[in-house]
């Protein structure tokens, strides 16, 4: 086709444009809004390889058009979903897996343990440069035996191999079609068997889904979802008020409160399965166990929640959320500012010759950080603790603490989807990895042990102890039990995930 | 024409030996903060030896110089590394955005020099009356407001309160964007999608203004200044002895000697203006190389932070160069020289 620019012509047509076309968009669409729901999202997928990177706020859109072997419902217990069962050997030194036999991938390809295979340990072999390649390094071969069928077999006991068929990363991927693209082929047009296929896809700006028409399991009801990344939480604010979008998470908490009051908007804090905690050192200015104690029953949890999450966020006494297996609902760690005094007093300080010791905090990475590390820091200073704050980026968490160079308290955010106790206490307090400060043997053994635990029941149990145990020594400090904020209009329905997820799959218009 | 040209061939290799040194002030700089680039592209679970091999094939346990000519090489080559966190060639992702930025600065250039030449005016030719001292203050007040509190201003105001502007992304989802030069207005043009031309210029309202806005003050001050100057000049006397009247004395003599100064600010003011995108770029979804440089900074992506860097230093080096050419342009005396 030609196209000949006329200027006359042009300039006629683009005063006919003009005059035609409204200021806010009439403009014709294929979907009625029934059809359709726009959700601000605080974040872009980082590449729509679903194995690449491990990043939380991509999982919710990554679950849209791809599939996991293994499902979570909203309370997070573990379903099937493109295997029909798993079986961890009493070692966990294997998993048995049947696949279903009726998933088709997009370009209309069956979904067989073929792709099982290939995602979990032959694009790993081939050396993909994906995060999985780290959570299935265990993996030391998958021996199919006929389509829906395979055994995973483990170079290392490996107990939470269930867990991770629903974890950051897990997403089958069709080897046929990924193997004839490439992976820069296949990020350009990814191909998956989830409910939505993506239509369109604009960096750091829009993502659009449509529904899977063909899709193995539940339809959807809605057809076209839209992602606006909107990464700016005024703006994503004043998104949800003009009406702009339809869903809206990350929001600060204040505004929650004032956008639930519009007549079409509902405002809601929820819970999840993230917990905000002081990491601790166990050398420098925390040497002393004493002090580490009193910094812990100084802090008045209940206060913190109250001013910056509307007490909505619930205090923890130890790193795990209520209603998860680690979780140990007797188990209270009390906010006593006399108490912590006196521990001070027994190592000798106090208000006039503080404990001195430096804080570490992100600012902007989670709701009030900076300022919930403010107040901690206003309240050690009454019993007599000195922290001086440093600000650092969430990114440089890992490296500051390989190097050994985070100071004796990092106020931090920990998500755990899963809710199993492993990715809880055992990621936060395992000295071997780059997550936990704390490196002292005392805790550390006792954690490192449980990752080869095999049965479920043996473990969990041991984790309670060992989040009991870590608690009263000082080693760790739960704060809250974070919360996420959404707002939504009152006419868009979906299903609350205790991990926090957002499913479009879920959401209607009533 | 000749000293144009000549003009332009000087700057290109005085480019070349600038770009050299921004080349390695970035490298070395970035390789003074303390990340890890190694360790940064691999999981947090990745094992200190995973990490050790990861730095040796990328080469960072090399010393710093040979380190910088690899790199060096591969640039040259157009190879400007992968992005730790997107795990795609950095010039994929630099191609991909820097249209985006490019329109969006060029018209919020338009937006400004307009309302900045119209300022001047206004403000020159309200000098000595009862109003001067009102319009003064007006443009300090535009002077002292940042362009991302214009951003966040318009959107409430727009956006929110009237309803009448988009203000998340460059198209309506209705749309498909054309891809003929990744520049969009033009792009809609060059397919006869009037639609998606007035679609796309919606969207880039608000953010133009907001950067565009916080922009004209300066060069109306500095137009301004520049009339007052040029008519103490003795031909603007002159004119007026010869009975030229006062719009013609303003037109061909005042503005047209006044405009030079004010041409050079605007070059310089492009520069700023287009490091200005990011914080804009953020509030509003626009996805340009700002809102991509925001996000390399946050994940300490090292490649894609050198790359940005070197993309503005260019556009800088061409704007300036552009700016030097309308600069002969306008002033015949340069040529002679």
């Amino acid at each position: 086709m030609t196209f000949e620019l006329d200027r006359r012509r042009m300039l006629q047509a683009l005063g006919l444009g003009a005059a035609s076309v409204p200021l806010i968009g009439d403009v014709p669409s294929a979907f009625a809004a029934g059809d359709t729901v726009t959700i601000g999202w605080p974040s872009d997928v980082p590449s729509w390889d679903p194995n690449q990177r491990f990043q939380p706020d991509a999982q919710p859109i990554f679950k849209l058009v791809f599939d996991q072997p293994a499902d979570q419902d909203p309370k997070l217990t573990l379903i099937p979903k493109l295997l029909t069962k798993w079986e961890l050997a009493p070692d966990a030194l294997s998993m048995a897996v049947d696949v279903r036999d009726d998933v088709s991938f997009h370009n209309g390809d069956k979904m067989t343990a073929d792709d099982v295979r290939y995602t979990f340990f032959e694009r790993i072999k081939a050396g993909h440069k994906v995060d999985t390649a780290n959570s299935w390094r265990k993996v030391s071969d998958i021996e199919v035996q006929s389509p829906t069928r395979a055994v995973m077999k483990f170079n290392a006991p490996n107990p939470t191999a269930p867990v991770w068929l629903a974890f950051l990363g897990s997403f089958v991927v069709p080897k046929k079609y990924m193997e004839s693209t490439g992976v820069d082929g296949f990020v350009q047009k990814p191909v998956g068997t989830g409910p939505y296929k993506l239509v369109e896809y604009q960096l750091n700006s829009r993502i659009v889904l449509e529904r899977n028409d063909a899709y193995w399991g539940p339809k959807p009801k809605i057809r076209r979802v839209i992602f606006e990344i909107i990464k700016d939480p005024s703006a994503r604010v004043a998104a949800i008020q003009s009406g702009q979008v339809d869903l809206t998470i990350n929001v600060p908490v204040r505004e929650v409160d004032r956008l639930g009051h519009e007549p079409t908007l509902a405002g809601e804090l929820n819970p999840i399965t993230r917990v905000v905690l002081l990491q601790c050192r166990n050398d420098l200015g925390f040497a002393d166990d004493n002090v580490r104690l009193a910094a812990h029953h100084a802090i008045d949890k209940q206060a913190l929640s109250k001013a910056f999450y509307g007490g909505a966020a619930v205090p923890l006494s130890v790193p795990a959320t209520p209603g998860t297996p680690g979780f140990v609902p007797d188990f209270k760690f009390t906010y006593d500012p006399k108490l912590a005094v006196q521990l001070l007093a027994k190592s000798g300080f106090d208000t006039s010759k503080p404990a001195q010791i430096k804080f570490a905090t992100t600012n902007g990475q989670f709701p009030s950080d900076f300022d919930i590390a403010r107040a901690i820091q206003q309240m050690w200073k009454k019993v007599g603790i000195d922290a001086e704050i440093e600000t650092i980026e969430y990114a440089k968490y890992f490296e500051l603490n390989r190097g050994a160079k985070l100071p004796e308290a990092t106020l931090y955010s920990w998500d755990n989807a899963t809710g199993d106790p492993e990715m809880f206490s055992g990621y936060l307090l395992n000295p071997k990895l780059p997550f936990s400060a704390w490196k002292g043997p005392e805790v550390g053994d006792k954690v490192v042990e449980l990752f080869s635990v095999p049965d479920y029941n043996k473990r969990v149990a041991a984790y309670r102890d060992v989040a009991k145990f870590a608690v009263d020594k000082g080693a760790t400090i739960p704060l809250l039990q974070s919360v996420q904020s959404l707002v939504r209009k009152k006419a868009l329905t979906y299903v609350k995930y205790g991990n926090g997820w957002v499913l479009a799959d879920t959401m209607s218009w009533t | 024409m000749n000293a144009i040209l000549l003009l332009i061939v000087r700057r290109a290799l005085i480019s070349v030996v600038i770009l050299f040194f921004v080349a390695a002030l970035l490298f070395c700089v970035l390789r003074l903060l303390p990340v890890d680039p190694a360790a940064m592209s691999l999981p947090p679970m990745a094992t200190l030896a995973e990490i050790e091999a990861k730095r040796r094939e990328m080469g960072l346990d090399l010393p710093l110089p040979e380190q910088f000519l690899i790199w060096l090489g591969q640039v040259v080559h157009g190879d400007l590394g992968t992005s730790i966190h997107f795990r795609r060639s950095v010039v994929s992702l630099v191609a991909s955005t820097l249209p985006a930025t490019v329109e969006l600065a060029v018209i919020a250039m338009a937006i400004a020099t307009a309302l900045g030449l119209g300022g001047g005016l206004l403000l020159f030719h309200a000098r000595g009356t009862a109003a001067e001292p009102a319009i003064d203050f007006g443009s300090i007040v535009l002077l002292s407001i940042p362009e991302f509190l214009w951003a966040l201003f318009f959107i409430l105001l727009f956006g929110v309160a009237l309803g009448v502007l988009p203000f998340t992304g460059r198209l309506s989802p209705e749309f498909q964007l054309p891809t003929v030069t990744g520049f969009l207005l033009p792009d809609a043009l060059l397919t006869g999608r009037l639609d998606v031309f007035w679609d796309a210029l919606k969207h880039m309202i608000l953010p133009a203004f907001a950067l565009g806005i916080a922009f004209s003050p300066t060069i109306m001050r500095v137009l301004r200044s520049s009339l007052l100057d040029v008519y103490h000049e003795d031909y603007i006397t002159q004119a007026r002895l010869r009975g030229v009247s006062e719009r013609g004395v303003l037109l061909r003599h005042g503005l047209k000697n006044a405009v030079l100064p004010t041409l050079s600010l605007m070059g310089v003011q492009f520069g700023i203006l287009f490091g200005g995108t990011l914080l804009v770029e953020v509030i509003y979804s626009y996805p340009g190389l700002g809102n991509l440089m925001v996000d390399a900074v946050r994940n300490a992506d090292l490649p894609i932070i050198q790359a940005v860097g070197l993309t503005y230093c260019i556009v800088v080096l061409i704007i300036n160069t552009v700016v030097d050419a309308l600069y002969l342009v306008l002033n015949p005396k340069l040529r002679i020289a």
